[in-house]
């Protein structure tokens, strides 16, 4: 049976839409929601609660809706659980499934927990899941947390695409109804730029659910289309579809768009969601009220819904959600979602309202339509199993509740007032003032540039929703000096109210039996409210842990209000000594998608590549990330590992000549008259004396002593040095002395700039690196006599202006060949046709580590941990001890860095060559002393060495230096190795192979 | 690349512009007027600044720091003249000439392209300006050529990430929602 | 996001371009050589870790590339002023006002 009213509502009934629920196909029409489709097809029971698996229906018409949560999927991968089916437009062939039951939503074996329901009371985690220890693994986990879950998450790769942008305006509207369309209006009319945004799928927000208002004598949906027009014609962006999710400082507003989700088939390229990081100069929060639930036994039956929601069914979807309903109320509003739907042909059995007096005015409707009204009365019950077939009344006379009587009905509209949407002008840690006549929270002590309109500060009608908007636009509009008019609207048919806040409803019933749910998504009843403030819960944060209320993914849209109602009854106090707990971002439930935005799969992070990258890649290099870089690791040949290939690679560089792409080293360019000083006063060396052409090994400390950095730094000329550093501590040592120079040392005539990526830099060593390289260089004699170890000069390398360093971090003859950026990749090609003939040989990362630790040089970062002091690394010869002061020098001196018993770097030969450490391993002074055994240091660096024949290591052992010759011991899982602690410099010690 | 013409009020295209001598000039105020003599082109004192004078371009960057573009032919001249200053005007000249890739972003869509990575309003970033700002994480310099057209000097090894984010965008753009 | 003001640029611009470097008008001795274990402690590690506002060093990192400093207010996250580095700390009492 259909419950459409044909030609009502928004909806085209010309454009039917199919699409499925459960597997069952069904109609609904171009306009629908999931959930107004579903409810003309005469179906409420969407789903099965989170904890007792009760059948759940519709109950809002919004993004509000804490039952209405479903599977849907277009087709592979696109799958999604909690879906709210009020939010979904309906789409050609949309599949929806409803989730947290088994078999079918019908009969569904986790109801049985329903019966259990005594045992899930308030803080039944806290309570339960505290022994037995395995219980944890075997029965919580498993068990619980299956039969609690809420949807089932995706599998497959989600093949959408998010999107994301920013934007500045000068005023931003939140909320699209007439307060909002009325600020933006204003706004906009003043020349501002203004951005309008709303949840829904168009803009009109309560003017959709009231076509019979008239403004200024226009129909409000003629008045609507008017309004459209012209927010189009000043240039305003409109942004249906869209959430504002959060509040953040200066007015920042997190957006986040649908943009797809609503199409039959999607564009190619189109992003499904897009995430708007909004600056605006005002923000006007328009986002209206929502409407409470009351809390009565059996409300959360199927059919029990928001009067205010049935009647947006009504107006907007042209739905009838009932042939016979029953209303119950606190609120004026729900009168006329009665009346609407007895204008519409359905029976309405009776309003029920818990007040004693009623307006004059709605009682004659009321009974001009034949309907019953029973005031002073409350709700006891409903009964039903999968939709609501009855409710129970009963009259309350002097706080008595008398004799019930049933009535017979297919829906129970119910109205406990409304709650002004606060949660983003509480995202601003805005303050809140308690309303006594309204019994409401209004938006108080403001800490944004924001204005807050309509329905969001308690202000109920059409009529004043209008004017409060305009007069909030143009307010934004005068603080950005701009004039602005705030126009008059003659509103007529205004349904305005007024009603009253409730603890849960009075009852006859035997309390212990009452089952009133507070929040419906997460199961929590007032019973649990009362029993958590009895076992000691004062702060309503606490309350709403140890219940749970409140923290479903409506966040407590529909009960906080209502369960600070009944906590505030409990403690016996005042809901505003009790208070609210705190919105936080988002204010709907967001994708990951949306936050990711285009950072997924390849753009997942900054990916940096060298000029030489095309190379590696082009011959199946496997790459490694080193700080933002990928940097070629080693070189595969055929079937090889990474252990085979590492072991060529290093044993052709030490036998003829390897090439390496050193091109990630960070570089920068000290300039300047003082640059000698400027250099004297950063690295520990002196640097007085360096002639230019000549190079120097520096080491960067903080002022506390320890190690930063280190890097081969070449003196071009008198007033520039070229200075190299770690790949991955390139920018932080330039903003390192950039804070020294500019706050520390201002008078300084020098100047940096980073050249990391102005240089290409391959290195060449080996024996044979100068027979490769010499032919290649012009306007350079790079014989040993004239360009001797640690040498720079600028010289022509294969016809390519380039500055040449003579250096070793392999321990063997090494060149560093710098040309500009554009011509690295040439530079490498020409380097390994002229290496062809003494195979030459391409190493990565893997094998430069290798081939430093062969020599005992370090790796910052690896060797040193921040806490390591050039003496403890063995660097003290690089300190310029004569100097007055160096970055560290001072450092230096602390008690803890003279004091014996510091950890040292040395090497380390295992007894047995043919074991290889673990690097992170620990390491102790005795084989068997009793547990806890001290533990003297630990492994920084391991590998097999090729050179050697054996495995080599590094580590930083309490006072190291002077445990030459020792034996340590390093206990692993299942045995405890010993290894010597040795001289780290472990091949060529004399240093002849790179001198030569 | 899109070559595309077209001119709905979301396209966009990017183009990689060629390649010019680009230099960082870093000086003290004092010496700016020796030094501008010496460029041929006078210095902008205002950061986001820009001058030109016969298609030699000085950006001011930061209250010491320019950047100075011009014919590729014209960079040896240039360093050549600000060697004879160094003593009368110390500063620093570095040849970044191969540190950044250049490309331009226009179309009626380029704003909302820039605006994919980068938070600064665009609004005030008027025509004829340049800012060091951020794109998607990566440091780059932002020209304002034209009401829609920008130009983007992005460090080379950068360059592939915020150009797939571009060439993204440019893809959205044309999806049309 | 924060908007900070940048006072080179003299540009309100977003959080992104900056980068915080610390408390500042922490002084680093002339001579540190001349200074006894427990100045060059306090100089390395004691900060105030203040509960309102903060006396802190910003750098304008994707921007002018300029250390300057900053009054933030740790409880509200506001900026109450910001200011060139070698300049003199500004009295509080004058920025109640700016609140």
């Amino acid at each position: 049976m259909s419950y459409r009213i044909p030609g009502r509502g928004r909806v085209d009934h010309a454009d039917p839409v199919r699409f499925t629920f459960d597997g069952k196909s069904l109609k609904g029409l171009r306009g629908d929601t999931l959930a107004s489709a579903l409810l003309a097809n005469g179906i409420h029971l969407v789903g099965r609660s989170f904890k007792y698996h009760r059948p759940r229906g519709i109950v809002t018409a919004g993004s509000d809706d804490p039952n209405a949560l479903v599977e849907t999927s277009r087709d592979s991968g696109r799958f999604e659980p909690n879906t709210r089916a009020t939010v979904q437009e309906l789409r050609s062939g949309l599949a929806a499934e409803s989730q947290n039951r088994f078999p079918t939503l019908e009969y569904d074996v986790g109801e049985v927990n329903n019966l259990l329901a005594p045992l899930f009371s308030a803080g039944f985690y806290y309570k339960t899941f505290m022994w037995p220890r395995n219980f944890w693994d075997k029965v919580y986990e498993p068990v619980i947390r299956r039969a609690a879950g809420l949807g089932r998450a995706p599998t497959e790769v989600d093949p959408d695409h998010y999107a994301s942008r920013y934007a500045h305006v000068d005023v931003l509207v939140a909320g699209a109804g007439p307060a909002g369309i009325a600020a933006a209006l204003a706004a906009a009319r003043s020349g501002a730029s203004v951005m309008l945004v709303d949840e829904n799928s168009e803009i009109g927000g309560s003017l959709l659910s009231e076509p019979g208002v008239e403004i200024g004598g226009t129909p409000a949906w003629d008045w609507l289309a008017d309004a459209a027009a012209e927010l189009e014609a000043l240039g305003v962006q409109v942004l249906p579809r869209t959430i504002a999710m959060g509040y953040y400082h200066q007015n920042m507003v997190g957006l986040c768009q649908r943009v797809t989700d609503h199409l039959d088939t999607v564009p190619a390229n189109a992003p499904r969601e897009r995430m708007w990081r909004v600056r605006a100069a005002r923000v006007v929060l328009a986002q209206g009220a929502q409407e409470k639930p009351l809390v009565f036994d059996g409300n959360d039956r199927p059919g029990v819904m928001l009067a205010g929601a049935a009647q947006t069914f009504l107006n907007r979807f042209g739905v009838r959600v009932c042939d016979r309903g029953v209303v119950v109320t606190s609120h004026d509003s729900a009168y006329h979602a009665a009346f609407d739907l007895a204008d519409a042909g359905a029976v309405i059995a009776a309003i029920v309202d818990t007040r004693s007096e009623i307006r004059d005015d709605l009682r004659s409707e009321a009974r001009a339509r034949g309907i019953e009204v029973l005031a002073s009365h409350t709700v006891t019950g409903t009964k039903g199993r999968l939709r609501i077939k009855s409710v129970r009344v009963n009259p309350v006379a002097s706080g008595r509740v008398l004799s019930p009587r049933t009535l017979f009905c297919d829906a129970l509209l119910m109205s406990g007032g409304w709650t002004p949407a606060l949660h983003l002008f509480s995202h601003t840690k805005g303050g809140l003032a308690w309303d006594a006549e309204a019994q409401t929270f209004l938006p108080d002590r403001k800490t944004e540039n924001c204005e807050i309109a309509g329905a969001g500060r308690g202000l109920w009608g059409i009529g004043a929703a209008l004017a409060d908007g305009a007069k909030a636009g143009a307010e934004a509009a005068g603080a950005l000096g701009r004039e602005a008019t705030t126009p008059e609207f003659d509103v007529t048919t205004d349904r305005a109210g007024t009603g009253r806040a409730h603890e849960e409803l009075p009852t006859d019933r035997n309390p212990s039996r009452v089952r009133a749910f507070v929040d419906f998504q997460n199961d929590v009843t007032a019973k649990d409210i009362r029993l958590a403030v009895r076992e000691g819960m004062r702060s309503i944060e606490h309350v709403k842990r140890y219940t749970t209320t409140g923290m479903a993914t409506d966040q407590g849209k529909l009960s906080n209000i209502n369960g600070l109602m009944i906590a505030a009854d409990a403690l016996g106090k005042t809901p505003p000594e009790v208070g609210l707990t705190t919105f936080r971002p988002p204010y709907t439930p967001t994708t990951f998608g949306a936050f990711a935005g285009y950072h997924r799969g390849a753009h997942f992070e900054v990916t940096r590549k060298t000029p030489i990258d095309p190379w590696a890649e082009a011959h199946g290099a496997v790459f490694e990330p080193v700080a933002q870089w990928r940097r070629a690791r080693y070189f595969p040949q055929g079937e090889e590992d990474m252990d085979a290939a590492v072991e060529r690679e290093c044993r052709a560089t030490r036998a003829s000549v390897g090439i390496f792409d050193a091109s990630t080293l960070g570089k920068i360019e000290v300039t300047g008259p003082d640059a000698v000083e400027f250099m004297n006063r950063v690295y520990t060396n002196p640097w007085t004396k360096l002639a230019p052409g000549k190079l120097r090994y520096g080491v960067l400390l903080g002022d506390d002593g320890y190690v930063r950095d280190d890097g081969v730094i070449g003196r071009i000329s008198e007033h520039q040095f070229h200075v190299t550093t770690t790949t991955g501590g390139a920018a932080r040592v330039l903003n390192t002395m950039e804070d020294y120079l500019q706050t520390e040392w201002p008078d300084l005539d020098v100047w940096l700039t980073s050249t990391t990526e102005q240089w290409a830099v391959v290195a060449l060593n080996g024996p044979n690196a100068r027979k490769v390289l010499e032919p290649l260089v012009e306007g350079l004699d790079i014989s040993n006599a004239a360009f001797p170890m640690m040498s720079v000069a600028d010289c022509t390398v294969a016809g390519l202006p380039a500055r040449l360093f003579r250096l070793s971090f392999t321990g063997e003859l090494g060149y560093e060949i710098n040309v500009p950026a554009r011509h690295g990749l040439a530079l490498w090609e020409a380097l390994m046709t002229a290496g062809a003939p003494h195979g030459i040989t391409p190493y990565g990362t893997e094998s430069m580590h290798l081939l430093r630790a062969e020599k005992g040089f370090i790796i910052v970062g690896q060797d040193t941990d921040g806490t390591v002091s050039p003496q403890d690394a063995g660097l003290g010869w690089a300190l310029g001890s004569k100097k007055a002061d160096f970055i560290g020098m001072r450092g230096l001196q602390r008690p803890d860095l003279v004091a014996k018993g510091r950890k040292q770097l040395v090497g380390l030969l295992t007894e047995d060559g043919a074991v290889k450490l673990e690097e992170g391993a620990q390491i102790t002074a005795e084989r068997d002393a009793p547990l806890p055994r001290a533990m003297i240091g630990h492994v920084t660096s391991s590998y097999r060495s090729p050179a050697l024949g054996r495995s080599i290591a590094m580590a930083l052992v309490k006072d190291g230096h002077d445990r030459m010759g020792e034996i340590v011991y390093i206990p692993m899982e299942n045995e405890v190795i010993a290894a010597r602690i040795a001289s780290a410099n472990f091949y060529d010690p004399d240093g002849g192979r790179a001198k030569a | 690349m899109n070559t595309d013409t077209e001119t709905r009020p979301t396209a966009a295209r990017v183009e990689p512009l060629p390649p010019e001598a680009r230099f960082s000039l870093r000086a003290r105020a004092h010496h700016l007027d020796r030094i501008s003599e010496a460029l041929w082109v006078g210095v902008p004192r205002r950061i986001g600044d820009i001058a030109e004078n016969d298609a030699r371009r000085a950006v001011c960057l930061g209250p010491d720091e320019w950047l100075l573009t011009l014919p590729e032919d014209q960079g040896a001249g240039l360093k050549a003249r600000m060697a004879e200053i160094r003593h009368d005007a110390p500063h620093a000249l570095a040849d970044i000439s191969d540190r950044e890739l250049c490309y331009r972003i226009s179309g009626p869509g380029a704003a909302q392209i820039v605006a994919m990575g980068c938070p600064r309003d665009l609004r005030a970033l008027v025509t004829g300006r340049a800012v060091r700002t951020v794109f998607d994480g990566a440091s780059v310099i932002l020209w304002r050529e034209a009401e829609d057209s920008f130009r983007l000097d992005i460090w080379r090894s950068f360059a592939p990430h915020a150009l797939a984010l571009v060439e993204t965008g440019i893809e959205e753009l044309r999806a049309g929602l | 996001m924060l908007l900070i003001h940048c006072p080179y640029c003299d540009e309100t611009l977003p959080e992104a371009e900056f980068a915080y470097a610390g408390e500042a008008h922490v002084s680093r001795a002339a001579v540190p050589s001349e200074v006894t274990d427990e100045v060059w402690r306090d100089f390395l590690f004691y900060r105030s870790n203040v509960r309102g506002p903060h006396y802190e060093r910003w750098r304008h990192v994707y921007g002018c590339g300029r250390f300057f400093n900053a009054v933030r207010d740790t409880v509200s996250d506001r900026f109450l002023t910001t200011y060139e580095a070698g300049a003199p700390k500004p009295a509080l009492t004058d920025l109640e006002g700016q609140k």
